[in-house]
This record gives C-alpha cells, sequence and structure tokens, in this order.
C-alpha cells in the first residue's frame, strides 16, 4: 500500500518540478503553444494544392466570332488567364520556352465552317509538361471550360448524344479546397516535430545541468521518472492541439462533423507516441544539441513523407507504405480527417487508435527500459 | 561500532585510465572519514561507486549490507551530495527542497519540521523563495547539504562539500558535520584539502586509485619516518633546483619565505652537506598532515605542485 502511494508520490513530484520548469520557461512555452499555432497559418495560407489563374496562349488561325467565342469562354475561367494571341502554332513553342504560358490553344483554320456544317470540329491544345501537376491541371481545367461551352458552338439541330453519362460529385469536400486537407496533415506534423523536441530536451537537459546524478542518488525509479517527465508535455500538447485545431476552424472554415471524444483519444496516444519518441531519443543522446537534431529528424521526415500529409500513402513505394504503417503521423492524420471531414467515430477509427497506442506503448517501454540509472 | 560501509578490491577503468587500482575503505556508525588525494586520484569516482551510480569493474561494495548498485532500496539510508552542481537552478530553495522530500516519500509533517530545521541550522531561512542559480557558492552547498539529509540517512557521501565555500560557511559546515556524526551518522568526506583532513576521525589517503595510508590524522603524522625541515639562506632558484634534482627530497613546497622538505628517511645528512655547498641549512620543524600526504605520494614534482597548491588555498 505504501509502496504504491510512494510510486504515485515520485511521479508526481517529477511532473511538478517540470511543470515548474516549463512555466519559467517562456522558451519552451513559445515553442509548444505559438508555434503550433503560427505554423498553421503560415503553411494554411502558404500552400495550397488548387492552382487558379494558369497562363493560356491563343493562337487563333480561324479569326471568326466562333474562334473567338471559344478563346472567350477561357478567358471568363476563374481558373484560367489569357496572356494574349499568338500567329501560329510555331510561336507555342517559344511562349513555353519564355515561361509566358503554360498551355496554347490552337483554333485551325476551317473551325466556324465545320461548325456550321454539323461536323466534328477540333481544336488543339498544347501543355508544357515540365511541371507535371500543372500540366494536368491546364488539360483538365481547359477540357472543362471548353466542353461545357462546346453546346453553344454546335450548328443548331446538331445533338451530341453520349451512351454514358458520368456525373461527378465530390462528399466531403465539395469545392476541393486544400485547406480541409492540409490543416489536419499540417496539425499532425507540426505536433510530431514539437512533442519530440519537448521530450527529447527534458531529459538532455537533465544530463547537460548535472542534476540526473543527484536525481539518481534518490529512490526515484526508471517508470516514474519516465512519466513523470510526460506529463506536464502531455498537458501542453493538449493545449497546443485544441489551439490549433480552434485556428483550422476559424482560419480555414474547417468543420468538425465526427465524435470529440474519438479526436481526444487520438490526440492523447498520439502526443504520447511522440513524447515517448523524444524521451527515447534523450535517453539515448545526452547532451541538448544531439537531441535537437535526432528529434527535428526523426519526426520532421517521417510525419511529411510517410503520413499522407503531402503525397497520398497509396503512391509510396512498396517498402515505404508498408514502413509507413510504424508512423504515428500516419494514423493521427488519417483519424484528423476522419472525425473532422467524414464525421467518425470509435467504430470508423478503431484500427487507427490501435495503431496509435501501440506506438506509444512501445516507446514508453523502450525509454524506461533503455534508461539506465548509471551515469557511466 | 557496526560498520555501515564497505569495499574490497574494487576496480574501475575509464577508456586506457585506471580510476581505482584494488581500492578497500570501510566507514563505521558513528565515524567521519575523510578521503583525502591530489586531483584525479579517483576520489570523485569511488564516491559515485560507493553512491550506486557506477559500477565497478571488480571487487564488492557492500552499503549498510546491500549493494548500491543492484540494490535500489538502500538510497532510502543514504545521503549524497555530489561535486557538481545537480540542484535545480531554476527551482527555489523551497521547491528543491520539496522535490527531494517527494522522492523520499516524506509526510507532510516530517517533511515541515525537517526542513524548518535544516533552514535554521544552515541559516537560509530567510531565502527560501531565493532560485538555487542565485546562491552564492556556501549557500548553494549549505542547499545541496540540506537536500541531502532531508530523509535522515544512516550514510552520507560528500564530495569536496566546502569547495568553493567561503570560511564562516565552511565552519557552519563542520560543525552540522560533527553533530550529525555524534547522533550515529557514518560520513565519508572526500575532500583535497589537508586542514579537513585533519580533522577527521579517519583519514584514507587515495593517489593514482590506490589507498597509501589509512588511520587516524595524528597517529599518521606520530608514525611518519620522514624528516621535515625548513631550509634558509643561499640563493632561493638555485636552492630550490637543487633540492628538486636531490634523489633524497621527497618533496619541496614553499613555506611563506622559506622552502619546507620532507626527505627520504635517514638522509638528513646527506641533503644537509649537499646544501651547505651552495650556502643554505636547514632546521627541523614539527610535520603535520600535509607533509604525511607529500611523503606517501610518489612523484616528486607531481606533489610539489599540488602541495604548493593545498598551500596556497
Amino acid at each position: 500500500m505504501n509502496g504504491i502511494r510512494l510510486f504515485f508520490l515520485r511521479i508526481y513530484a517529477v511532473a511538478f518540478k517540470e511543470a515548474l520548469h516549463v512555466r519559467r520557461d517562456v522558451q519552451t512555452m513559445i515553442m509548444a503553444l505559438v508555434m503550433p499555432v503560427v505554423l498553421v497559418l503560415l503553411f494554411g495560407f502558404g500552400v495550397s494544392f488548387d492552382l487558379d489563374h494558369l497562363a493560356i496562349a491563343v493562337a487563333d488561325q480561324d479569326h471568326t466570332p466562333a474562334s473567338r467565342a471559344v478563346a472567350h469562354a477561357l478567358e471568363t475561367s476563374s481558373d484560367l488567364r489569357l496572356v494574349g494571341g499568338l500567329d501560329s502554332a510555331a510561336d507555342a513553342e517559344q511562349a513555353f520556352h519564355r515561361g509566358d504560358a503554360v498551355g496554347v490553344l490552337v483554333v485551325p483554320r476551317g473551325f466556324a465552317a465545320k461548325l456550321a456544317r454539323g461536323e466534328p470540329s477540333d481544336v488543339q491544345l498544347l501543355v508544357a509538361g515540365s511541371d507535371g501537376s500543372t500540366a494536368i491541371q491546364v488539360l483538365a481545367k481547359a477540357e472543362a471550360v471548353i466542353g461545357a461551352s462546346a453546346a453553344r458552338f454546335a450548328a443548331p439541330g446538331a445533338s451530341v448524344s453520349l451512351p454514358i453519362s458520368v456525373a461527378t460529385y465530390i462528399r466531403y469536400n465539395p469545392e476541393g479546397r486544400s485547406a480541409l486537407m492540409i490543416v489536419p496533415g499540417l496539425v499532425a506534423y507540426i505536433l510530431a516535430i514539437i512533442a519530440v523536441l519537448l521530450t527529447a530536451l527534458a531529459i538532455a537537459r537533465e544530463w547537460e545541468r548535472g542534476s540526473m546524478e543527484q536525481l539518481f542518488c534518490t529512490p526515484v525509479g526508471r517508470v516514474e521518472i519516465v512519466v513523470g517527465k510526460l506529463l506536464p508535455y502531455l498537458v501542453l500538447g493538449v493545449i497546443a492541439v485544441l489551439l490549433v485545431l480552434a485556428a483550422g476552424a476559424w482560419v480555414f472554415d474547417v468543420p468538425f462533423r465526427g465524435d470529440l471524444w474519438t479526436l481526444a483519444a487520438a490526440a492523447v496516444l498520439f502526443l504520447i507516441g511522440m513524447l515517448g519518441q523524444g524521451l527515447v531519443i534523450s535517453v539515448l543522446a545526452r547532451n541538448q544539441m544531439i537531441a535537437t537534431q535526432a528529434g527535428v529528424l526523426s519526426s520532421m521526415l517521417p510525419s511529411m513523407l510517410l503520413s499522407g500529409f503531402l503525397f497520398p500513402v497509396e503512391n509510396l513505394p512498396t517498402p515505404l507504405r508498408i514502413f509507413s504503417n510504424l508512423v504515428p503521423a500516419r494514423h493521427f492524420i488519417a483519424a484528423l480527417r476522419g472525425v473532422l471531414l467524414r464525421g467518425n467515430g470509435f467504430a470508423e477509427l478503431s484500427g487507427e487508435l490501435l495503431a496509435l497506442a501501440a506506438f506509444a506503448a512501445t516507446m514508453l517501454l523502450i525509454a524506461a527500459l533503455r534508461f539506465r540509472r548509471r551515469l557511466d | 561500532m557496526s560498520t555501515v560501509l564497505e569495499t574490497s578490491g574494487l576496480f574501475r577503468r575509464f577508456g586506457k585510465t585506471e580510476a581505482l587500482r584494488g581500492v578497500d575503505v570501510s566507514v563505521r556508525r558513528g565515524e567521519l572519514v575523510g578521503l583525502v588525494g591530489p586531483d584525479g586520484a579517483g576520489k570523485t569516482t569511488l564516491v559515485r561507486v560507493l553512491a550506486g551510480l557506477l559500477a565497478p569493474d571488480a571487487g564488492t561494495v557492500r552499503v549498510l549490507g546491500r549493494d548500491p548498485s543492484k540494490d535500489p532500496t538502500v538510497r532510502e539510508a543514504m545521503g549524497v551530495m555530489p561535486q557538481r552542481y545537480s540542484l535545480y537552478g531554476d527551482l527555489s530553495i523551497a521547491e528543491n527542497l520539496q522535490f527531494f522530500g517527494r522522492l523520499f516519500g516524506l509526510r507532510k509533517k516530517d517533511f515541515d519540521e525537517r526542513t524548518k530545521r535544516l533552514l535554521d541550522i544552515t541559516r537560509l531561512a530567510p531565502f527560501t523563495e531565493r532560485r538555487a542559480d542565485a546562491l552564492s557558492g556556501g549557500m548553494y552547498k549549505k542547499l545541496a547539504l540540506a537536500c541531502a539529509l532531508l530523509h535522515q540517512p544512516e550514510v552520507l557521501l560528500l564530495d569536496e562539500p566546502t569547495n568553493g565555500v567561503d570560511p564562516v560557511s565552511r565552519r557552519e559546515l563542520w560543525e552540522l558535520l560533527h553533530e550529525l556524526v555524534a547522533q550515529g551518522m557514518g560520513v565519508l568526506l572526500a575532500t583535497p584539502s589537508m586542514d579537513e583532513a585533519a580533522r577527521c576521525h579517519r583519514v584514507i589517503l587515495l593517489d593514482q586509485g590506490r589507498v597509501l595510508a589509512d588511520g587516524p590524522p595524528e597517529l599518521l603524522v606520530r608514525e611518519l619516518d620522514h624528516p621535515v625541515l625548513e631550509v634558509l639562506g643561499g640563493d632561493r632558484n638555485v636552492v630550490d633546483a637543487a633540492l628538486l634534482a636531490h634523489p633524497d627530497v621527497r618533496a619541496a613546497s614553499p613555506a611563506g619565505t622559506r622552502l619546507r622538505v620532507v626527505l627520504a628517511p635517514g638522509s638528513t645528512e646527506r641533503v644537509r652537506v649537499a646544501l651547505a655547498a651552495l650556502g643554505a641549512r636547514m632546521t627541523p620543524v614539527v610535520a603535520d598532515f600535509e607533509d604525511v600526504f607529500l611523503a606517501r605520494t610518489a612523484h616528486h614534482e607531481a606533489v610539489a605542485e599540488a602541495g604548493a597548491e593545498a598551500r596556497a588555498s
């Protein structure tokens, strides 16, 4: 009975002391609470996969009202921007080379005449392929604009009928806004780095200032140190999650459609896992500089590249895709998108929660086992 | 008196350096034992091994009958004051005490009583809200001692506790130590200071990882068979050089305006003749503990330097 009292008293002692450090260390507070919000705002405004105002040039060889109408249709689209007329298709090469345009629409001679006869009339779209994702978007958008206005150009009576008509609806994010995809990813990415750093520095600092020696002269155990160190930073991390989600909702209109408790569970498990990773690093690296570098690298790269934040996990090469299952950010991002956008709860996200819990438990176990109560 | 701390045949190396080479020491209940030796003798390594912070490569450690590197329960009865600054600088005196009080599982009533008493003895009571960083060297050491005494240990290990402490605080620390020892605590105190060593019940002389002498300081002085003399006259630099080169001179160190020498047993006449040629003469003086230290430690020049430093400080 007394053993249990001492166990919790020591955890409380370590956590209380650590909280005093945090409260007096303005730098840590700023890093934990202000940085995530600032980064989400910066990235949220700065990073966007939506391309608009793509520069398009038109080489009108037909010079008819119909060909001018096609050019006008492009001009009025908000996604595309008409940068000028070219005399011939040959000039397109030069426009690409100079970077004036990423796409050139060529309307051949006889375009209007064919339309008037009710025959299929072709236009040619040249796209600069040097930037793959831009090229794809130009193609898609120009096609959509031209397709939408094609009916207006067709001669009266010439009906266009296709055997299958495809109607596309995008659920959860009907406007296709990047912010809705990016904010959950950013939350996980930023918190991963900060959570790892917080604890990585906390123990390395104790080694550097020599207090570990005095600490080891007391009856405090490894588990008590590890858990006690973790608790204040967990509280700090939860506050940071709330701040970032509030910023996302307020500035980027990120919705909250699912179960709050599922999200809370995912966030706490994710934070314990990342804080635990920081503990493992600081148990192995006894100075703050090495701990910082190892902490940033080990949290930033997987959370950015192997988490589905920037690239879909399905696109990764098979070995990396398998490895990505070990990256907590991947599961946390899935859970965030699930709760925020798809309105999910415990039932749908149990797999993610389980993965996060497994990672957290593993990290704490390694930290406690590798943490030797010795100076050598 | 029962033994509270005992080692036998301790060895410990760091890479190529052999810090401990077969060390046997013991401390009994109610005994104040000084661990003396020059810097690099292995004092801190020995204290850390005794505290269970380092494991020995060979040999055994028993503190209250238990092995501190394997049985952590012994920490509940052991107080340690490391040489390095190892409290929390951004925490106040009261917060540091509270932290260690909780780690030792003290009940509030015990904690309040003991801190009040320790703060009174150390005269830190008016400064409880001051951060440890902002304390003077002496106040810091007193706080560290208070933290090590909170749980009323049976064994106390102190690594250079008066290093950087002003004479007044130093005397207060010693008074407190004598009081604790009188109540039955076993204390091992590592120090480079010969003065402090001479005030212990028993002194263990450690050099290059070996115990060179072990006994009450006055007995060690009485048993010293090396003549100790002061050198007068002659050209100081010439005499100095001649003494350093002379095979019978174990140590030569400045004492005020004179030179104090420790000679090999039975060599006084030979050295007297050599010095007479340089116009210098010698008069016998009463040996003190530092002479014991100088006579026992091997290397001529290294010892002369350490002796000079010890006298200067």
